[in-house]
This record gives C-alpha cells, structure tokens and sequence, in this order.
C-alpha cells in the first residue's frame, strides 16, 4: 500500500512539474490588470429599486432589459452583484418586486420566480410555473405584514408564499376567454383583486379571499371606452380605481388640458405593499406638464400643477412621502425640487440641479432615493436615466456621484484608431509638412520648434520630480483629451464605440476611461451601422476623419456622421445628402489632396456616388475606374454579384452566383482585412523547398446555411470565390451540420466552426490555399491574370465547446505567428495558436513532418487553461472581438465586447521585441561596470608588468 | 620542424635570423670578407688567437650542404601542409554530425576561416618559400590544399544545411505581390 501512496506522490510530482512547466504562458499574478480592464454593464435599466429597508443601505437594484439583474453601489456605481440570464425573451425580466431583503423577479413571460437575497445576492427560491402569458404580479400584504406575492396570467391567478415561494393557491380566472385580465391589486385588506377589461365594452374585477383563493365577490363595471388597464388606471386610496378615459370629456369635467397628441398617464404610490396606496396621484398631461392630485371623499382636488415639468416621480423616506420634480431650467441644466405628496408644499432646501450633457440624451426617467435626516426633514438622492441609457446618480445640491453609460453594454462595431503625436512632435512633424517660404523663415520656424521641444522636455522634467516626491498611490495618471499622445510603441489608441443606441464613445485603451461619448439623436431602431476611418492621424495638419454610415433598414436610407475620432466632435466637413437608399460602402486606398481616403456609396441603381468629392478624387476614379470592383449579397434573394465601376461612376454588372433560396440562405461573407499584412509569402518544407501561400486579396469566404433544419438534412456550405471574377476557387459542403456559423478569413486560410448533429459536437475546420511549389507572378496580383486553380487543403477538428465569436490575432507586420481568439459562452477568451489547426497536420509523423515542425494530427481540440487570456476576468456574452496591431511586430490589441468590455495584449509568439518586466537591470549594468573596471586594473597592470619585464 | 604552416615558418624565420647573428663570425670565416680579415690577422701573425680558436673551417661547408635540404624540406612542409589537415578535417567532420549547434558550428567556422586566413596571407608563404628553388610548385600545392579545405568546409556547410541553395532561404526577401484590382463590398445593409 505505501508503495502505491508513494507511486501516487511521485505522479503528483510529477503533474506538477509538467504544469508548472506548461503554465509558463500564461499571466503572471503581478501581471494583473497592468495592461488589461473590464468594464461591467448592466444594459437598457427596466425596473430599479433603492434598498431602503436599511437606513444605511447603499444599494440600488437594478433589471434590464438586456435579462441582467444587479446590484449597484450608490457611492461608486459599482457593481456588488450581477446576474446574468439567457438572451432572449427566455430571461426577459417581466417584473420586480421587493420586499425587505428579498426581491422576487418574474422571468420568461411568467415561467420562472426567482427570490433573490439582495445582500449578497444569492438565489433564496425558484419556482417553475407553466409557462407563458404573464401579465401582472403584486406583492400581498395583509395584517401588517407581506408574506405573499400574487402573480395573474391570462387565465389563472396564483399565490405564492414569499419566504419559499410554494404556492399557496392556484385558480382560473372566470371567463377568461372574453375577459382579458390585466392587472392584480391588493390593498393590505385579506383581499386580491384581479383586474380584467372587455375592450370597448367593460370592466370585470374579480376578488379572492387572500386565505383559499375563493372568488368572495365579482363586479362588472361599464366602460365601452376602456381597452387597457395598465396605460389608463390606477388603484388610489383605499381601492379606488381611477381610470383616464382618452376621449376628453371628463377630463373637461375636472377642468383638464391634455396636450394635443399626447397620452395621459397616471401614476400611483403605495408605499407599503400592507396598506392601500396613497390618495394623492400624478397625472400627466404633456410632455411638460404634471399634476398632483388628491381624491378626497369622492372628489378630486388639484395639489399642484407643474408645469414646466419634464419628470416625476413618487418616493418614500419613512413615513413621509414627497414628490420630485424636474423641471428645465436652461438649456443646459434641469432642477429638481421636492414637493410634500400630502400638501403639494415645496419643500425647502431640496433644489438639486441636474446638468444636461449636450452630448447625451434628454431624461427619461427618475428614480429617486429619499431618506431621512437626523433632524427628520427629507433628504434625497436622484438617479436619472437619460434617452442614451445612461445612468447618473447626484446628490444634493448636484454634484455627480457616478455615471454609468449603459449603452456600452451594446457596442454594434469599432475602431481603434491612433493617438496623434504630442503637441511638440506634431510641431515639428508639421514644420516640415509645410512648403518651405525662405531660408530665413525656415530657420526661425526650426528655432522656435525646437524652443518648444526643450520647453515641452523641461516641463515634463519637473513634473517626474515633482511626482517623484509623492507616495506612489496617490500619483495619478489624469488621462484627458489635451494631453493624450502616441507612447513610444503605439500601445495606446483611441477605442472608437458605435452603440446600438446610437450613441459614439471614444475611449482611451490604456486606462478604459471614456473620452468622449457623442449622442446621436433620432437613431432607427433597427439601424445599420458601418464605421470607416477615412483620415488618421498620419497627416498631421489634417484632423484625423472617421465616418459613420447609418441606415435604416425600414426605408433604406442612409446617413452619413463625420467625426474626429480623437475628439469626438463633428467634422467641419459636411456629408453629402443621400436621397437614394444605400446598399454598401467602399472605402478605397485612393486619397484626396488631404489625405482623406475616398468613400463610395452604392445606391439601390447601382450608382456610386463619391465622398469626399472634389474635382481631384473625380480624376483619380476615373483613372483608375476599370481597377474598381465591388460586390453586393443579397441575403433574401441568394444573390452574389460583382459589379465593375465605369468612368462616369455607374456600374456594369460582371459576375452573379445565385444561391437558390428554397435550400440554402446565405449566412455570412467574409473578405479579408484591409489593413492585414502578410510577411511569408509561402511555408517552408521539410525538405527546405517552398510551398507558396495563395494569397489573394480579393478572395471571398461565403457561408450558406441550409434553409432545412432537419438533423439528417441539415448542411452548411462554404464558397470561396474570387470578389473581382466571380470564380469559384472552391466550395466544400458539410452536411449533417448546422450553424451558427462562425468565420475568419485571413492570408490564405479560412478557419470556420459549426456544430455537426451527427457527432453532436462542435467542429473547427480549416482550410488552406497554396499555389504550389512555384509562384505564377511575384511582382504583381491580378484576379484576371490566374490561370492556375490553387491546392485546397482541408481538415476538421473536435472542439469541446460552443463559441460565440472568432477572430485572428493581427500585427503590424505579419511576422508574427497568428493565433485565433475565441469567445467562449462561459465568458472566456481563448487564445488558440493557429498551429493546431494546420491542415497538413500529418498522421504519420515523418522524418520531413517533424523538420517543419508540424504537430501530429489529433481530432481533438483540448483547451488549456493557460490559454485563457482574461484569466478569471469573466466578459459574459461576447458578441464580438476586435483586433488591432500595435507598433510592437509582437504586440496585439484585443477588444473584446458585449455585456461587458474587455481589453488586453495578446503576444501571439511571446514577448520577442521587448525586455521582460522583471529584466535584471540592476545586476546586468553591475556586471557590466564591474567587467570594465576590471579591464581597466588588468590593462595598468599587463602595462606595469611589461614595464617590469623590460627593464630585466 | 614538423610544426604547422605559417607558425613554422615564423620560427624559421626567427631561428634564421638568430642563426645569422650568432654564427656572425662563423660566416664571415667562410666567405672572401673574413678571409682577408684572417689574412689581416694572419699578417698580424699568430700571436694573439683568442682561446679555444681553431682554424679549421672545415665543417661549415657541410652544414651549409644539409642546411640546404632542411630548407627545400622545410618548405615543402609548409606546402603540405593544408593537404595533410585534410584526413583531420574529416575525421572531425565526420565525428561532429549534421546538427547544428554551438560545437559543430565553431568546428565549420575554424575549418572555413583557416584556410581563408592562409590564402589571404598567401604572400607571406611565398616570401618563405622564396629559398626554396621549387618555390612555384610549392605554392602550387599549398593553394591547393588550402583550397581543398575551403571546399570541405563548404561542403560541410551545405550538409549541415547552412548554404542558402534552397528557394527557401531567399523566402523572406521576396516582397508581397502588388495589388491590380481594388475590391470591396459586403451584404446588403
């Protein structure tokens, strides 16, 4: 037995060694967000609750519309917890409740209740119902206390306990065929009311006995005007149902104004699910205008009416419940005061202004955190959601205590653009751009630069010292707009964000810091987004230039926003009006006088229309017309062609590939990266000759998916077809497999993922072009000159997980061996070398095979941990990844977005162009110093030596 | 003096010239010069011979004879000696492998500079060789022996595969094709 103990010791040893050895890779502790951040979000702000159960409790919950549920610190806005459901209407937060430390949400249309403890955010209960229908869920309270939670469907009402959430008593609804329940109430009094409407004809409320769920009364109200319950009524007082009726009659009775083309709303309060809600109500009758009323033995009497007022809202601190109010006060600020529910008195002291970001959205809604003092007035926090789903918590009497951007919780696409020079290299980069005017002038001109340059080197000089002298944490690096520079590698960059929101952020990759954000208003909802940078920040006089291409894809048209990417603002160039709807984009390696690369717009004639389009761009296309190409799929029709631009900037039509759309859809086309250099023009074998890589920049990776999903029949096909001929170099079909399929299309290999239903797996494949062992043309690559077909190579590997997203690794000059990132659903990033999906991975290792290194072939994919580059930093819900080059040939810029953003360096074949941080300074420049002092002694004394020898 | 080369011919050298100075009068005994200066004496009359004076020239003239054929020998020596380093270089060719790591590639390095360095001083060698009366063949054979070792050190560079004969080699230096057509596009938006 001690034998095998020992045996057992020796292979854990062992074990050990080897990972040890293998984890040389990965980061180490130290490492840890020295060049990496995270970013939480949260997404779109459904319902929120402040914790205020405890005075002192600093949260605030948080349900999104992105299914996510949250826990923010009100002093920092951090996240405490978060929890993230499935996308889709399977998580959809339907409604949250909470009650003390509890809070119960209602997910999946009514499937799931889930109970939540808030302070640590751990599952209390979950319980299954029946699935869908889902209309309204209350609290019940009865005697005092809260012990249920009512939750109605369109034909059954429920009661569940809170503390375990069993159900308590289940009925169907009466006439729940014609009656259409919308609503459930409960004043506190052993009752549950279900509210139902007959559109156009009347109002059914049934009421249970909170004990057996018995029906203890049903009433029929007549409302021929009534069609919804929750957009036009409200429980108020002690069970007084008030409706609005959208015809203006008795809104004239109590003497109201709606705004033309506007809806009324109500809004009640009821502090405490036990009691029955306050008879005070608000009333909203425009955009700008709220009332503050009160029902008082059958009648209704005006508090007060605001007006102008953008928003309001109820909140209750203890006993005492107030009303805040905003309202405009300039153009650039909002006031908030609160008013006494009871009286409508303003309350004193209780200003708070609000400042209107100019480059963010109008408030949308206000949620309010009311406390009170120790001297028992009330005082209040505001949480303010703004149109661009942004999140501002302010104290009295404004100050800002955190923002959040939520919006970046739905980046659509990105860019990661340079940081300009400092101010003192673009002087001096600029002195030289210009014409030279004199020798005079010309050596003044470079005497005052270089006056700047010392000035600039002296100033950051003192600034060292001056930081030198203070504790290292309170050094901080204030990142901001002015003093943003290229660092000696190029390692930090302008992010450049489009959301789905339509909002723009320009954030800096270093710290994570938001720059700039830029709030574009009146974006469809189902925009299309494509972002180009047409000028960066190598043509110094010239402000770098990105532009924004949005399209509606309702009615097709476009719009163009031109910004600069470093400043966020807008252009002074003006975009060009597109009446016609768009297709696609271009942008062309041609450039204008200023540098600005020109963009063409394919319009739905197939006419291009070019941006910029000054009489000098009009030449170049000209010129160069009959070397344009371009193609456009069309998804609906499986159509695929390519178009040639002629001289007056229409189109000919060159090629067409039709994909018949009864079988298959096309998924998705994948060409290569425009700004994607390749070093190796071949790969060298083992028997040292060369295998050249078909490298053909105009290739096309099409994805088709086939339109039956049926396991036997289901099959994915892959089409590479050259952009400018319309031939198809290859087309491989994989049949029993379905998608989603995930593409990268780089140099001369595509590496796709799908999932096969007949090994029930996911698969990787790859496969690889080469010319052969001779190059046809090495100077120049014409699409039109290729008389050779190239070898296809093709081989397919396990991988043990599903994946998210893909995309490759990319340096500035391609020497760099690639690796592959995959997004992983568990909220991994892997970094996958492109080695292992290699499809002349032999079988049979040969004595050639192993000169080239090649890594006998295996099925499967294992993933190592070590590979992970976000180690623990969890990013859920990847959608996408972006890759950058840095000015190290060894050095990668990863982005990685979704719920949350996450950025990193990736160093595909380690770290070969820079010293290590932990590299010995100190004992290398000792030696050094110690090597030359003793050359020096040895020399004096060969010299008195020889000295000595010579006088012998 | 079956010490290499260019070493050997250096103390030859250096010898000769320490030869000259000590048999100064020995030399002068022999040649018409000292002649007269020992008729100079003679005519002093044989008073004054300094102790251990013989006046036997006798075995100078036999030295001088095999000293002659220690010369050609000497140089035919320096002439052989490359060809002799040969069957060495093999051996130790041989004995290093294919692979490429420090030893071997110092061995090939010492092998292919040696005999650069010699026919680099190829004029050196021929001032030595200036005694010898086959002086033109001599140097024949040595720049064929030095040649025969650059040889082999090149063949030995290109087994171990260091030679840049392979399409491979110049792989990196061929720059990418340049691009005829620009093309661009994508689904409809």
């Amino acid at each position: 037995k001690s034998k095998a103990v020992a045996m057992a010791k020796l292979i854990l040893l062992l074990l050990n060694w080897i990972f040890l050895c293998c984890n040389v890779a990965a980061v180490f502790e130290d490492q840890v967000g020295k060049f990496d951040w995270r970013q939480q979000y949260v997404g779109k702000v459904r319902f929120s609750h402040f914790d205020s159960h405890m005075q002192s409790s600093k949260k605030v919950l948080l349900a999104s519309e992105s299914n996510v549920f949250a826990a923010l610190n009100t002093r920092t806005g951090e996240l405490f917890w978060r929890h993230v459901d499935k996308t889709g209407p399977e998580g959809n937060i339907d409604a949250l409740l909470q009650h003390g430390q509890d809070a119960v949400l209602v997910i999946g249309n009514g499937h799931l209740l889930r109970s939540w403890d808030i302070g640590v955010g751990g599952m209390n209960w979950e319980m299954v119902l029946d699935p869908g229908s889902f209309r309204s869920a209350c609290l019940v309270g009865h005697q005092g206390a809260v012990k249920h939670l009512a939750v109605l469907k369109k034909t059954v009402i429920s009661l569940h306990y809170l503390s375990n959430g069993h159900q308590k008593w289940v009925e169907n609804l009466p006439e729940s065929e014609t009656v259409d329940f919308q609503a459930v109430y409960s004043g506190g009094n052993g009752e549950v009311y279900a509210l139902g409407v007959v559109p156009n004809s009347h109002l059914a409320i049934v009421v249970y006995s909170l004990e057996d769920g018995e029906i203890t009364k049903q009433v029929s109200v007549e409302a021929p005007w009534l069609s919804s319950i929750p957009a036009s009524c409200s429980v108020i007082s002690r069970g007084l149902l008030t409706c609005l009726e959208m015809t203006q009659i008795p809104l004239q009775t109590l003497g109201l104004d709606v705004d033309p083309g506007f809806r009324p709303s109500l809004v009640s309060h009821q502090p405490n699910p036990a009691h029955p809600p306050l008879s005070e109500f608000l009333l909203q009758l425009g955009p700008e205008h709220h009332l503050l009323l009160q029902h008082n033995d059958g009648q209704i009497v005006t508090l007060r009416d605001y007006k102008p007022a953008l928003l309001a809202s109820f909140a209750t601190a203890g006993e005492k419940t107030v009303v805040a109010v905003m309202a405009p006060k300039n153009k650039t600020a909002c006031s908030i005061n609160l008013f006494s529910a009871e009286t409508g008195r303003r309350l004193l002291e209780t200003t708070l202004i609000f400042t209107v970001d100019p480059n963010g959205g109008k408030p949308e809604k206000l949620h309010v955190q009311a406390f009170l003092k120790k001297d028992d007035s009330v005082g209040y926090r505001v949480m303010v959601q703004t149109e661009d789903h942004t999140l501002t918590f302010i104290q009295q009497p404004g100050r800002v205590m955190w923002t959040r951007e939520e919006a970046l919780s739905d980046v659509v696409t990105m860019e990661m653009v340079d940081l300009p020079l400092t101010g003192a290299q673009a002087e001096l980069e600029g002195e030289f751009g210009k014409k030279a005017d004199g020798l005079m002038s010309m050596v003044m001109k470079r005497l005052s630069s270089q006056l700047i340059m010392l000035q600039a080197w002296i100033a950051h000089l003192w600034k060292l010292f001056y930081d030198a002298r203070k504790p290292r944490s309170q050094v901080k690096n204030d990142v901001s707009i002015e003093n943003l520079s290229r660092d000696e590698f190029n390692l930090q960059k302008m992010m450049v964000l489009v959301t789905a929101s339509g909002k723009l952020f320009g954030i800096d990759s270093k710290t994570g810091d938001i720059l700039w954000k830029h709030y574009l208003e009146n974006i469809p909802l189902n925009a299309a987004f494509k972002l180009m940078v047409q000028r960066t920040t190598a043509h110094f006089p010239h402000p770098p230039q990105c532009t924004l291409l949005i399209k509606d894809k309702d009615t097709g048209l476009a719009t163009l926003h031109v910004f600069n990417p470093i400043f966020g603002r807008r252009s002074q160039v003006t975009p060009p009006a597109l009446p016609q709807p768009i297709l696609q984009s271009l942008l062309l390696p041609l450039m204008d006088q200023d540098y600005a690369k020109v963009l063409l717009l394919v319009d739905d004639q197939y006419k291009v229309s070019a941006f910029p389009s000054t009489k000098n761009v009009l030449q170049q296309l000209q010129e160069t017309a009959s070397s344009i190409f371009f193609y456009l799929a069309d998804s609906g029709q499986g159509r695929l062609s390519g178009y040639r631009l002629r001289t007056d900037l229409s189109t000919e039509q060159v090629w067409e590939v039709v994909i018949p759309t009864e079988t298959q859809k096309i998924v998705s086309i994948k060409g290569k990266r425009s700004n994607e250099h390749v070093h190796s023009q071949g790969r060298v074998m083992g028997d040292r000759s060369v295998l050249y890589k078909y490298l053909n920049p105009n290739l096309l990776a099409v994805v088709t998916e086939s339109t039956d999903l049926h396991q036997e029949r289901s099959f994915i096909g892959i089409l590479l077809i050259d952009g400018v001929t319309g031939r198809i170099i290859h087309e491989a079909v994989q049949r029993k497999a379905r998608g989603p399929v995930h593409v990268v299309h780089s140099e001369n290999w595509v590496v796709y993922e799908y999932w096969s239903t007949k090994s029930r797996r996911n698969e990787f494949s790859v496969i690889e072009l080469y010319e052969g062992m001779d190059l046809y043309n090495s100077t120049v690559f014409s699409s039109l000159d290729r008389p050779h077909a190239p070898q296809v190579l093709q081989q397919s590997y396990i991988f043990p997980s599903s994946i998210s997203t893909m995309e490759a690794t990319l340096t500035e000059k391609g020497i760099t061996s690639r690796h592959l990132l995959v997004g992983l659903p568990s909220g991994g990033i892997l970094s996958l070398p492109k080695m292992f999906l290699d499809p002349r991975r032999p079988e049979v290792i040969s004595e050639q095979s192993r000169e080239e290194n090649l890594i006998p072939y295996a099925p499967e994919l294992i993933i190592r941990t070590e590979w992970f580059i976000n180690y623990n930093q969890t990013v859920s819900r990847v959608r996408g990844i972006y890759t950058a080059p840095s000015g190290l040939e060894s050095t990668c810029l990863v982005v990685a977005y979704g719920l949350d953003i996450y950025h990193t360096r990736v160093y595909p074949s380690k770290q070969f162009d820079v010293l290590k941080d932990d590299y010995d300074y100190m004992l290398i420049s000792s030696v050094l110093f110690a090597l030359f002092f003793a050359t020096m002694i040895s020399k004096r004394l060969a010299e008195v030596k020889l000295l000595n020898r010579a006088w012998r | 003096m079956a010490s290499p080369g260019g070493q050997g011919g250096g103390a030859l050298s250096t010898r000769g010239g320490g030869g000259a100075r000590r048999m100064k009068w020995a030399l002068e005994l022999s040649v018409g010069n000292t002649r007269s200066r020992s008729d100079r004496q003679g005519g002093q009359g044989d008073v004054v011979y300094p102790i251990g004076y013989s006046e036997k020239p006798v075995p100078d003239t036999s030295i001088q004879e095999t000293d002659k054929n220690l010369v050609e020998k000497r140089c035919w020596d320096v002439a052989l000696g490359p060809l002799k380093q040969i069957p060495m270089n093999l051996f130790i060719m041989y004995m290093s492998g294919n692979t490429i790591s420090i030893f071997p590639i110092m061995m090939v390095c010492m092998m292919a500079w040696r005999p650069i360095q010699a026919l680099m001083s190829m004029s050196a060698t021929f001032k030595l060789l200036e005694s010898s009366s086959q002086q033109w063949l001599q140097g024949l054979v040595y720049l064929i022996g030095n040649l025969l070792g650059a040889a082999l050190a090149i063949y030995k560079c290109q087994s171990m595969g260091l030679l840049p004969t392979h399409s491979s080699d110049w792989l990196a230096f061929i720059e990418p094709p340049q691009r005829m057509e620009i093309m661009g596009g994508g689904m409809v938006l």
